[in-house]
């Protein structure tokens, strides 16, 4: 026997004779967690029970936060509105109104998705149920060069992939973590949803539904396809063992599930919240200057950020898009939710009528390459705020929006191109 | 007999741990060392992983791991 | 100010410890280089100030895995004045391995022995005095969830600061011959000298790739 075992045996003698010698065990019947793991992890109702309470966590995360959101984006707004009518300097009032609390509105409003999202772990976490998941969801997930304990914050992508990087925290494993935070991002996450219902409506009427589960699908692909591959080729393929303990069913404390919360949130306000508020600034810089030629940040076709969509042309001409897609793929850079929006802005039809409008500048084939774009091309602003707060740096991020523009472009590529050859216009 | 083969609800005896030397290392540090007493609690829903009973607390451990643990009957 | 370390394993209620220490004046970030989580904080203790350092979860102390190489690292070179070795008293037997490695690094221990109620009703009745005595190292029992033994931990951390104990811990023969030949070795030829000499001879021993690494640079073993 070499020295590793004999040491951990000898260390292991030793404490059997010290709790030898103060010590007694008595004989229990069995213990009410047992009892609970009998149904919880049983053959069939195992995954039944666990996709419940994953459906509940991911409620809980997105659902019964969105009121506080909502909240905190109506007050912004309001804000907002107050400076640009009482401001008469049309620059200062835009600048105040539409930078500074447009940005901060922006950036607030994941509070409580993050609040909410460590308030439910941490009710995961006390109770003993987390390593329970993992123990569930393990063999699935190995699959796909993940591990169980990446479920959740997968799952949690699907809602919002800035509390689901965050949520990674609870995987010990470091390059487990880091696989995970990296392909997290292509779980597609609602603010992309409306620029798939709005391009599947306009162009696949009938089979709309289809087509935008298939976003979803495919982001779930390539996720589980990068994360093999980044596995294999960059953190040098050895699956990290899984030895988790189970530890015994607690009640947790109100406490205990607040602070955990609060110290999070805490976290994301002190880190990523300043790199997302000067990103929110300099984006409102972009769409609103040079001042004069955009007459007040109304033309957008005149500003930085039309100049940025012409540059990018030449580049997306290939898949059958113009420079509105250019700088609707920029706005998106700063939240997918405004990608629908400013297409309208750049149409000059507003919101209502942008369906009418992107019927000359896209065809079924291009559109597909747009959905596909939006759902890798670039994690939005925040998320890359998120993505340097908890892989500790630029480098790792620069990797991240590295690889996604590139695969992007090769999917949308693949898309295009597949759609010409069976004769998809 | 591998670890990785016995049935839920037996209790078994650890003979020997291979593997490379850091899982290993790894399994040694978790009390599964020659002697120790085993007890396979459950395979998971999936067959893989499995949950198991060490020195008086429960450790879930996939099955490739489990293979590289050698065991008797008590 | 008296510097403290939390360590302990993963599930043992170190953080419910770490925040009944600190409340919420606590400072989260990273530890240098890598993307685990460092929480430092502040208690007070009858007018004498603890800073509290929360290290990575960890089952033991080869180096193998980040956290614990960040344990290790800070415990080794930090010199923390006490270290409390958060031990679960409901999963004893596995949770003292890493008390034993605690002791073999030589630090200046004291063990907050938490979740008594759970380990009642498992049915453990652990003699906290027998086991202080036979252990060498201060016992504090806890139920940290309910606040129980944290005044008791604060005070006990303040004594130990104030006299340091460093016991023992001795194995079976076999092993404490091949440990003594390595420490003559490790200390003949001046190995890693800034570490406790038997602390080295037994990782020279396990093999550990760290040490290794470290003393290879200075000597061949």
């Amino acid at each position: 026997m070499d020295f590793a075992a004999q040491i951990a045996m000898a260390r292991y003698e030793r404490i059997g004779e010290i709790l030898g010698r103060c010590m007694e065990r008595v004989e229990k019947p069995e213990s009410f967690s047992d009892m609970i793991d009998k149904v919880v992890l049983d053959r069939y109702l195992g995954i039944p029970v666990f996709l419940t309470l994953m459906w509940a966590v991911f409620q809980f995360a997105f659902s019964v936060s969105a009121p506080f959101s909502d909240a905190v984006d109506v007050f912004f707004s309001a804000c907002s509105d107050w400076a640009k009518n009482t401001i008469t300097d049309p620059q200062l009032a835009s600048l105040i109104g539409d930078g500074i609390f447009g940005g901060l509105g922006f950036v607030l409003v994941f509070l409580p998705p993050i609040a909410f999202v460590f308030m439910a772990l941490a009710v995961l976490e006390d109770t003993g149920y987390l390593s329970r998941a993992a123990f569930v969801m393990d063999r699935a997930m190995t699959k796909v060069g993940l591990q169980g304990k990446s479920f959740i914050p997968m799952l949690l992508g699907f809602g919002c992939n800035v509390p689901a990087i965050m949520a990674t925290r609870t995987i010990e494993n470091e390059i487990d973590r880091k696989i995970t935070i990296m392909v997290n991002p292509l779980m597609s996450c609602s603010a992309r949803l409306p620029v798939y219902i709005l391009f599947a409506g306009v162009f696949f009427e009938k089979y709309a539904g289809a087509v935008i589960t298939s976003m979803y699908l495919l982001g779930i692909l390539l996720a589980a396809l990068m994360a093999t591959l980044f596995r294999k080729l960059v953190f040098g393929g050895k699956p990290s063992p899984l030895l988790l303990e189970m530890p015994p069913y607690t009640v947790p404390t109100l406490r205990g599930v607040f602070t955990s919360a609060w110290v999070r949130t805490r976290v994301f306000l002190k880190k990523a919240a300043t790199v997302l508020f000067i990103g929110a600034i300099a984006i409102w810089f972009l769409s609103t200057h040079p001042w004069q030629a955009t007459e007040g940040g109304s033309v957008v076709e005149n500003s930085y950020a039309a100049v940025i969509g012409h540059a990018v042309e030449p580049l997306i001409r290939p898949l059958g898009l113009d420079w509105t897609a250019g700088i609707a793929l920029f706005a998106g850079f700063m939240a997918k939710e405004i990608v629908v929006g400013t297409l309208g802005i750049v149409y000059g039809v507003g919101e209502e009528n942008v369906a009418s409008a992107i019927v000359s500048h896209f065809t079924p084939a291009s559109a597909l390459a747009m959905m596909v774009i939006t759902l890798i091309y670039l994690p939005c602003l925040a998320t890359i705020g998120i993505l340097r707060q908890e892989l500790g740096g630029w480098k790792w991020t620069g990797f991240v929006v590295a690889y996604e523009l590139v695969l992007a472009y090769m999917v949308a590529g693949i898309v295009f191109l597949g759609c010409k050859l069976v004769g998809v216009a | 007999m591998k670890l990785s083969e016995v049935e839920p609800g037996s209790v078994v005896v650890i003979a020997d741990v291979h593997g490379n030397p850091e899982v290993r290392k790894k399994l040694l540090d978790m009390g599964l060392i020659k002697g120790a007493e085993v007890k396979v609690v459950r395979n998971a829903p999936l067959k893989d992983p499995m949950e198991i009973e060490v020195k008086g607390y429960n450790l879930s451990i996939r099955k490739v791991e489990a293979e590289k643990v050698l065991v008797v009957e008590r | 100010m008296i510097r403290t370390a939390l360590a302990g394993n993963p599930n043992v209620g170190k953080s419910v410890i770490f925040n009944a220490l600190t409340g919420a004046k606590q400072k989260i970030g990273n530890w240098p280089g890598v993307t685990v989580e460092k929480k430092e904080g502040i208690c007070n203790y009858k007018g004498t100030e603890i800073q509290v350092t929360d290290l990575p979860g960890i089952y033991s102390l080869t180096a193998s895995s980040i956290d614990e190489k960040i344990a290790r690292d800070y415990i080794l070179d930090e010199k923390p004045d006490v270290v409390v070795d958060i031990v679960d008293a409901s999963n004893i037997e596995r949770n003292l391995y890493l008390t034993m490695q605690l002791m073999e690094m030589e630090a200046n221990l004291v063990i907050a022995l938490n979740k008594m109620d759970l380990a009642e009703s498992k049915g453990y009745r652990i003699d906290v005095r027998k086991l202080s005595n036979e252990i060498g190292l201060p016992v504090v029992p806890m139920v940290a969830i309910r606040n129980e033994g944290v005044e008791e931990l604060k005070q006990t951390v303040v004594h130990a600061a104030n006299s340091p104990k460093k016991p023992a811990i001795r194995y079976s023969d076999e092993v404490e011959e091949a440990i003594g030949e390595m420490e003559k070795k490790v200390t003949k030829e001046r190995i890693l000298p800034e570490y406790p000499s038997r602390f080295v001879a037994i990782k020279l021993l396990e093999g550990d790739k760290t040490i290794l690494e470290k003393a290879g640079k200075r000597t061949e073993v």
